[in-house]
């Protein structure tokens, strides 16, 4: 039986366009599961980043409640939710966004300062988590325009697991890297799943939903479908497969 | 030049909010910088108008005794002197008189006219501004109060004899229409002249103005001639003014005021430029990207910086115009208040020269300003710009890193921000050392005037003190004798003020003590000492550096057809005439000539009736009391009006500070949150809370402002006592000595800082406005 870890309840999101309403979420009831990859998929314009707005507590909803654990965040304050979001949340997104004025090392330690706690611990499991991505000590006193663009969504990656989130959002994580970089970090991504970390992706390409094990298919504002697809294994054809057959019914 | 303007109008359309701000600005530089150039170019020419329009003399002076033989003198002399182009001896009356004006008393040697001569005169014709008729009195349009004027009954003391009038009106002169003119015309009708004349309170004398050649001359010709008739006629009571004096005496409060409104004029000229300089570098940081297309296509650097130019000189000439323009809406106000101060009427007209003046320093400043800032432009590479400035290899210093740093998180980044912000520090700091200035000012303005006005008043006027009695030399022994046994009396000395003049110089008013140790005001001399010895003299600081005299050099004084040497023991500095006096030993003016009669300062008990007290004086001893003086009425009466000029400059003061420095920091917070958007949505998505970044975008100005404002408030601590002289100069002022008001200061200082600082807050809501929720990729 798999823990609840977020949950939603007619989830409603709906903007004022020129004085008509324009219902972008509509009555989303989902749950997402402790330790679980989840890959939220649609074409354009279907509501995917709305939806993880909301998810996150990045945005409040128009109608419903949004339940984590316990706790209802849909009503919570802006400032309520910017502390559940320093708290519980971690943030990957497809333009990196790393602050320019401060060192990799800063960036990610701005972070992890804000929630608190042993100082010297934090700077410890920050060097830790560089070691697992791969960026070494040189590199973590540089600014992010010294570094590429794989280096930098890796920094990126560190800073959103600093405080051991809960559940780790990531929006579009390769959208701005080529190839070779965006396949090394959906990689640090599954190996952190792996370990345990839930993870929540956007995303409209095959190859990075792949990596989850379950993925939904928004269209329109209503989540279409769903797909369980298990655990990634590494060059498991069936699960392509599987897949793209998903995909094609929900009318990709 | 069609590419620039092109540039230009894109850049106004799009940052309309910043170009309003320099608007702003620029009209407030304006509006006082041609108020100042119109109090400073024309106002004093006004003076010369009006000399010009009643054929005033260039020296006046009044002579007791109106004899042939004194007629006969002047006339020969004059005659003789080359330098006279014409003159005019008339018959009037002159004694010491004063009256209740303004809450004070005015005290002044006073020549009455009758109405026909005064009228007629062909050199220094006086002007009937206001006239009631009847019978009575006509004043100089200076005193025209609510409690003076026309029907109303006014009450003189000439000399210790009280006389009452009806103001029949008001009237314009330029060399004796105020106290400040060391001779001061009342006019009289014919019936009230002859009835002053047979009672024989104020003497028979000769009143004689004369017109030179050459005008610059009127300090050394008017020295010449009252040391002539003081040498023919020892003993005989004369009074003289100056072209040169008077212009300046009756100018002081005008002097002051337009000094101050051209410093706040070039203070926000200042901030002004500071805020172009600060968009411009702004504009290019925000807008490298666009900078480098436009260069890639063919643009030169020099139609870049062209734009930019055409951009804001376009502004700074509009602005200027209006405010310029607005300035004419305030100077009528100004006017009333200056023509209380100066007693000659102006009539506000357009004046060219100020408008054009004022145009071209701002015009002229900005430009320099846009061209110093945009020179940056040059330097940049189409390929570095559109990388949006940041080249390849773009090495920074972290500042205060946070693995090592051991500052709370928020006020760490807050420091960040801080030290990778040179532009804005830059610009803080200006600011604050300016507002820093302005607090010390108002501070040393609040304690040395407003609160209290002795400090100013030493000064100005030099000695104070309860009451003077001028007395017969004669009844002298009998008169101290009484006084001095008289229980209310604290204190009475010598203090008696008349002329002598520097052999090869000017004429010089002395004040004769016969122990300056008894002096209220021992700061009168502030280099060197009082005179102790009837061989040493102190001498006004302004005169002798004029002059090249140190401490310990000798100069040659004349008086009565006297002359003697004196040693220079000190250094002394009151603006009473100018900076043009000295101080001897009742001993040392012995040596010169005696003195008919005596003038006494006394200082009575507290709470004593100052006016009760002369008035028994008066009774006990007679027609051998020439007059008496209420001083403590006279300064409080002449004070009054300072203090209330001071006080609403202090205000005014503090109310522009407050605004400018809003302004700034609106403009700089408004900057940072542009440039910060991006960073700050993020922070937000991670969990900083619109509270936590208020905090440091406010924080991350405090180190500016706190260290701009300590060190501002220090070092204008040090340098406003000089500067002060410096501004005083012009009034014989060398060195001033004004207490600071440490707690004021210190409390105005964290006044400010906590000002900047909730300012800052308030202005960094707007951080609400930034939502995570823009960092996330668009469907």
């Amino acid at each position: 039986m798999k823990e609840i870890l977020l949950k939603t309840e007619k989830l409603s999101k709906a903007f004022s366009n020129g004085g008509a309403m324009q219902h972008v979420l509509k009555n989303i009831d989902l749950e997402l599961y402790r330790g679980d990859f989840t890959v939220i998929m649609g074409a354009s314009g279907a509501g995917k980043s709305t939806l993880l707005y909301a998810l996150s507590g990045m945005d409040t909803p128009t109608l419903g409640v949004i339940t984590f654990g316990e706790r209802v965040i849909s009503d919570l304050s802006q400032d309520g939710l910017a502390v559940f979001r320093r708290e519980h949340c971690g943030f990957v997104f497809q333009q990196i966004y790393l602050i320019d004025g401060m060192s990799v090392m800063d960036n990610v330690l701005s972070a992890g300062l804000l929630v608190g706690g042993d100082k010297k611990a934090l700077v410890r499991r920050a060097k830790e988590l560089f070691a697992a991505v791969g960026i070494d000590e040189d590199t973590q006193r540089k600014f992010p325009t010294q570094i590429s663009g794989g280096e930098a969504q890796r920094v990126g990656i560190v800073r959103a697991l600093i405080n051991s989130p809960e559940i780790l959002f990531a929006d579009e994580p390769t959208g701005a890297l080529n190839s070779q970089t965006g396949l090394d970090v959906l990689d640090t991504l599954t190996r952190f799943n792996e370990r345990g970390q839930s993870v929540v992706m956007v995303t409209h390409d095959m190859r990075s939903a792949r990596r989850g094990n379950r993925i939904l298919y928004l269209k329109d504002g209503v989540i279409l479908g769903e797909c369980e697809l298990g655990r990634y294994v590494h060059g498991d054809a069936e699960r392509h497969k599987k897949l793209a057959a998903f995909l094609q019914d929900m009318g990709w | 030049m069609g590419k620039s303007l092109l540039i230009a109008r894109s850049n106004l359309r799009r940052a309309r909010g910043q170009a309003m701000a320099i608007v702003v600005l620029i009209l407030l530089a304006a509006m006082m910088l041609n108020l100042w150039l119109m109090l400073a170019l024309d106002y004093k020419a006004n003076f010369d108008r009006c000399h010009d329009k009643l054929n005033d003399g260039h020296v006046t002076m009044a002579v007791d005794g109106d004899t042939p033989e004194l007629r006969g003198f002047l006339t020969g002399t004059l005659e003789r002197d080359g330098r006279a182009a014409r003159f005019r001896l008339d018959s009037c009356l002159y004694m010491v008189a004063n009256f209740a004006y303004n809450g004070g008393e005015v005290n002044s040697q006073m020549i009455f006219l009758d109405k026909g001569t005064a009228l007629s005169r062909d050199i220094g014709r006086a002007e009937i501004v206001e006239d009631g008729g009847g019978s009575g009195i006509y004043l100089p349009m200076l005193y025209k109060t609510n409690e003076i004027d026309v029907g109303k009954s006014f009450e003189l003391s000439i000399g210790s004899n009280p006389v009452t009038y009806t103001v029949c009106g008001f009237f314009n002169s330029a060399m004796m229409g105020s106290h400040n003119c060391t001779m001061m015309e009342i006019i009289l009708t014919g019936d009230k002249y002859e009835e002053l004349e047979a009672l024989g309170y104020a003497p028979r004398a000769v009143l004689c103005s004369v017109r030179l050649l050459d005008q610059s001359e009127s300090q050394t010709f008017e020295t010449d001639l009252k040391t002539a008739v003081s040498d023919q006629f020892p003993g005989r009571r004369a009074v003289s003014n100056s072209y040169a004096l008077v212009t300046q005496s009756r100018y002081i409060s005008q002097m002051i005021c337009s000094s101050i409104v051209s410093a706040m004029a070039f203070f926000v000229l200042l901030i002004a430029l500071i805020v172009i300089a600060s968009n411009i570098l702004n504009y290019i940081q925000v807008n490298m990207k666009d900078l480098g297309a436009l260069k890639a296509i063919g643009y030169t650097s020099g139609q870049l910086v062209g734009a930019l130019l055409v951009q804001f000189l376009g502004l700074s000439l509009a602005a200027a115009a209006a405010g310029a323009g607005l300035s004419y809406a305030l100077f009528p106000g100004v006017n009333v208040m200056m023509i209380q101060q100066t007693g000659i009427p102006y009539v506000v007209r357009f004046l060219p020269v100020p408008f054009a003046l004022t145009l071209v320093i701002l015009c002229g400043a900005s430009a320099l300003a846009v061209w110093l800032a945009a020179r940056r432009i040059k330097k940049i590479e189409p390929i570095t710009a559109l990388r949006a400035g940041l080249s390849t290899h773009n090495f920074k210093r972290n500042h205060i890193p946070l693995d090592r740093t051991s500052a709370p998180l928020n006020f760490a980044l807050a420091l960040k921000t801080t030290l990778s912000g040179v532009k804005h520090n830059v610009t803080v700091c200006a600011t604050m050392l300016v507002l820093s200035l302005v607090v010390v000012f108002s501070g040393l303005m609040l304690e040395n005037m407003i609160l209290d006005i002795d400090p100013f008043i030493n000064l100005v006027t030099g000695e104070t003190a309860d009451s003077c009695i001028n007395i017969d030399a004669d009844i002298e022994g009998d008169f101290l004798a009484a006084v001095e046994a008289d229980s209310r009396v604290e204190k009475i000395y010598l203090y008696h003020t008349g002329s002598v003049s520097h052999v090869g110089g000017v004429e010089l008013l002395v004040t004769v003590c016969d122990d300056f140790g008894k002096i209220n005001n021992q700061s009168v001399v502030f280099e060197g000492r009082f005179p102790k010895f009837d061989n040493e003299i102190a001498l006004a600081a302004k005169y002798a550096r004029e002059r090249g005299f140190a401490i310990g050099d000798e100069i040659e004084i004349t008086s009565n057809g006297k002359q003697a040497s004196y040693l220079i023991s000190g250094f002394t500095q009151v603006a009473n005439n100018l900076g043009k006096d000295c101080l001897l030993t009742r001993a040392g003016y012995e040596k010169l000539g005696v003195l008919a009669s005596t003038s006494y300062y006394l200082n009575l008990s507290d709470e004593l009736d100052v006016d009760g007290f002369n008035t028994e004086i008066k009774e006990r001893f007679g027609t051998d009391v020439y007059a008496v003086i209420n001083i403590r009425a006279v300064v409080d009466g002449s004070a009054g009006i300072y203090v209330s000029l001071m006080t609403i400059i202090v205000i005014a003061i503090f109310v522009l500070s407050a605004l400018i420095i809003a302004f700034v920091l609106y403009l700089l917070v408004r900057t940072m949150l542009n440039q910060k958007s991006r960073d700050y949505g993020i922070m937000k998505a991670l969990g900083f809370t619109t509270g936590q970044l208020i905090l440091q975008t406010a924080l991350s100005f405090m180190p500016a402002v706190v260290v701009s404002a300590a060190v501002g408030l220090v070092v204008c601590g040090f340098i406003i006592n000089p500067l002060m002289a410096v501004f005083l100069g012009g009034l014989g002022i060398v060195k001033c000595t004004f207490a600071l008001p440490l707690g004021f200061i210190a409390a105005a200082g964290a006044g400010l800082v906590l000002f900047a600082f909730g300012t800052l807050c308030l202005l960094s809501l707007r951080v609400r406005k930034i939502a995570p929720r823009a960092l996330l990729s668009g469907e």
